[in-house]
C-alpha cells in the first residue's frame, strides 16, 4: 500500500485514494495535499539550505522548480537529510534550462563538497607557536613531513568557481560582476576547527599540497617552478591553520 | 527477535530522576545563547538525524550544551510504521548516538518515511489494523534490541484516516504500549490537529489514552491550512502553543496527576523561531499549569 501512496505523494497517481477515508473526491485531494506539500517543501527547502550559493545565482523561482523536478526522480535515499542532493549537481549537468550557465553543475558539487567536509570528523591543528618550535628543532626544515589534515581536497575547475561562491558570500575580494567566469581556477577544500574553508590557489600551489596530502617530505614535496615562493605559502598554511604535524618522519599510514 | 524485557512500569521509573522542569528544542540559532546565559530550563530535545555526522559545528555545540543539561532526543526517520524493514544502517547510526549521548529519554513516531531505500521527509500515517499492529510492534521491538533501552512512542498529527483501520488510534497505541513495553509520548498538539481534522473530541482522546504508560508530553503551535474548501489544522511546529492546546494540556497534567504520573513536557519549535526568551517563557508557563493542577488536586484530596 505504501508503494501507492507514495506513488501519490510524488505524482499523480491516484490507485492510494480508495484508502482515505473522505466523503468526496475533493476532499480526498484536499487532505492528501497536506502530505504531498509537507514532502515537497520540505525537500525543496532542504536543498536551499545545502545550496544557497547556487539558488543566489539563479534565483528563487528558478532554484525552487528545478529542486522540485529534481526531488520527484530523486527523493533522499537516506533519512539525514543534510547528505541530501549528492546527484544534484549531476541533475543540473542535464537539466535544460540550466545550460545557459554552465559552471552551475560544478558550483553546485562544490557547495555539496564543502557542507560535506564540514560535517566530517575534525583534526587538530597546530597554532603559530608549536609551528616555529617545530622548525626551530632541525637544523634542515626541508627534510621535515608536513601535514594537512587528510580529509582535504583538491579540486580543478574550467571557471571560476572558488571565485563566484566567495563572492556571493561576500567574503572575497571579487564583486560577483568582476568574476571572470571562464577562467580556470585550483580550489583547496580544507577543514579546520568546525567549518569548511574555501581557498583559491595557484596551480603551483595545488601541486606542492598533493604532495603534502601524499606523504611528501618538503624538499620532494617543492614545485619545480620560480614563481614558487614556499615561505608565502607556508605563512598561508599558518594563517588558515591547517597544518596538522610538522616531524622528522614520513606519517604513519592509517 | 526476542521480546525487549521493560515494562511500561519503567516509564515512570525514568520521568522519577527526570527533571521537574520543562525543556524546549535544541535549535542551531540558540547554541550561543545557551552557552553564554546558561538558562533555567529543565532539558534540550534534539532531533537525532541531525547529529549524526562525524563532526562539525551541531555536534561540538550539543556536546558543550551536554555538559549543563539534560537531553532527550527524538528520532524522526526509524519509519517504524514502514512496509519495508527497518534501515539497520540508520537504525546503528542513532544506535550509536544514543549510547554516547545517554539522554533521559529516546522517542520516535508511530508514522513511516521510508519506503524500501526512498526516504519522503515527512511522518506518513498508518493504517490502524491487526497487520500494520504487528508489523510496527515487531520494527518496536527491533529498535529496542538495538538502542537496548525502552523508547517512547509518539501518537501522529493525521490529516484523513484510512478506510482499512479497523481500530481506534488510542486502542492501536495502547495494544503496542503493553505488546512491546515501549513507553509513550503524548504530543497534545497531535490530539488536538488529528482530532480537529478528523472531526473527532480531543478530549475523548485523551480519557481513552492509555495515561499510565505516557513518560514525556509535546507542546507545539499549529497553523491553519490555505485550502478554503475544507477546514484542517496543519502541524507546523512554527507558531507558538495555542489557546485550545494550552486548555488540553491542563487537562491532562490533572488526569497524569491523578495516576501519580510526572511527565516532563517539551515546548517544540522547529520553524519561525523567536528568541529565545520566548521559547523559555512557554516551558515556564507549562510548569506553571502542571504546578496548578498538582496544587488543585491535593486541593480536592484535602475536602
Amino acid at each position: 500500500m505504501n508503494n501507492e501512496f507514495k506513488a501519490a505523494l510524488l505524482s499523480e497517481d491516484t490507485r492510494f485514494y480508495s484508502e482515505i477515508d473522505a466523503q468526496t473526491l475533493q476532499e480526498k485531494e484536499i487532505r492528501l495535499n497536506v502530505y504531498r506539500n509537507n514532502v515537497v517543501v520540505s525537500l525543496i527547502d532542504a536543498l536551499s539550505d545545502i545550496f544557497p550559493v547556487t539558488q543566489a545565482l539563479v534565483g528563487d523561482d528558478f532554484f525552487r522548480a528545478m529542486a522540485k523536478q529534481y526531488l520527484l526522480v530523486s527523493p533522499p535515499e537516506s533519512p539525514i537529510i543534510s547528505e541530501y542532493g549528492h546527484l544534484f549537481s549531476d541533475f543540473i549537468r542535464q537539466f535544460e534550462a540550466a545550460q545557459s550557465l554552465p559552471y552551475l553543475a560544478d558550483l553546485a558539487a562544490l557547495e555539496y563538497s564543502l557542507l560535506a567536509l564540514t560535517h566530517d570528523v575534525e583534526h587538530a591543528t597546530l597554532n603559530h607557536e608549536q609551528i616555529a618550535e617545530a622548525f626551530a628543532q632541525v637544523d634542515d626544515p626541508s627534510a621535515l613531513y608536513l601535514s594537512l589534515p587528510p580529509t582535504s581536497l583538491l579540486l580543478a575547475s574550467p571557471f571560476a568557481i572558488g571565485s563566484l561562491y566567495h563572492a556571493h558570500r561576500n567574503d572575497g575580494d571579487l564583486r560577483l560582476n568582476q568574476v571572470a567566469i571562464q577562467e580556470g581556477e585550483y580550489l583547496l577544500l580544507a577543514k579546520s576547527h568546525l567549518v569548511a574553508q574555501l581557498h583559491v590557489i595557484s596551480y603551483q600551489e595545488a601541486c606542492f599540497f598533493k604532495q603534502l596530502l601524499q606523504n611528501k617530505k618538503l624538499e620532494e614535496a617543492l614545485p619545480d617552478s620560480d614563481e614558487f615562493d614556499l615561505g608565502a605559502v607556508l605563512a598561508k598554511l599558518i594563517e588558515w591553520k591547517l597544518i596538522t604535524t610538522i616531524s622528522d618522519q614520513p606519517l604513519a599510514a592509517e | 527477535m526476542s521480546r525487549f524485557t521493560p515494562k511500561v512500569e519503567d516509564a515512570t521509573l525514568a520521568s522519577s530522576t527526570f527533571s521537574s522542569l520543562s525543556g524546549i528544542s535544541l535549535k542551531p540559532a540558540y547554541y550561543h545563547s545557551i552557552l553564554a546565559d546558561l538558562p533555567e530550563v529543565g532539558f534540550f530535545e534534539i532531533h537525532a538525524e541531525n547529529y549524526l555526522s562525524n563532526g562539525g559545528p551541531a555536534r561540538h555545540y550539543l556536546h558543550k550544551i551536554r555538559e549543563h543539561y539534560p537531553l532527550t532526543v527524538h528520532g524522526v526517520g526509524l519509519s517504524i510504521g514502514g512496509e519495508t524493514p527497518l534501515n539497520i544502517e540508520h537504525l546503528k547510526r542513532v544506535s550509536k548516538l544514543v549510547n554516547e549521548l545517554q539522554p533521559v529519554v529516546f522517542s520516535e513516531h508511530l508514522s513511516w518515511s521510508t519506503h524500501h531505500s526512498q526516504f519522503l521527509n515527512d511522518l506518513l500515517p498508518v493504517p490502524y489494523d491487526g497487520p500494520t499492529l504487528d508489523r510496527v510492534c515487531r520494527h518496536i521491538e527491533q529498535v529496542q534490541e538495538y538502542l537496548q533501552r525502552q523508547i517512547l512512542l509518539e501518537n501522529p498529527s493525521t490529516y484523513f484516516e484510512f478506510t482499512r483501520s479497523n481500530m481506534s488510534e488510542t486502542d492501536f497505541i495502547r495494544e503496542i504500549a503493553k505488546r512491546t513495553g515501549c513507553g509513550l509520548l503524548l504530543d497534545v498538539n497531535n490530539v488536538e490537529v488529528s482530532c480537529f481534522n478528523n472531526r473527532t473530541n480531543p478530549y475523548d482522546y485523551l480519557n481513552d489514552f492509555p495515561l499510565n504508560a505516557v513518560g514525556q508530553m509535546h507542546l507545539a503551535g499549529h497553523t491553519i491550512d490555505s485550502n478554503t474548501t475544507l477546514p484542517l489544522k496543519i502541524d507546523s511546529h512554527d507558531e507558538p502553543v495555542s489557546q485550545d492546546v494550552w486548555a488540553l494540556y491542563q487537562y491532562t497534567c490533572v488526569q497524569l496527576d491523578a495516576l501519580g504520573q510526572a511527565c516532563p513536557t517539551l515546548i517544540e519549535r522547529d520553524g519561525n523561531l523567536p528568541p529565545l526568551t520566548e521559547l523559555l517563557a512557554e516551558a515556564r508557563y507549562a510548569d506553571t499549569i502542571r504546578q496548578t493542577a498538582l496544587e488543585g488536586n491535593s486541593y480536592e484530596q484535602r475536602i
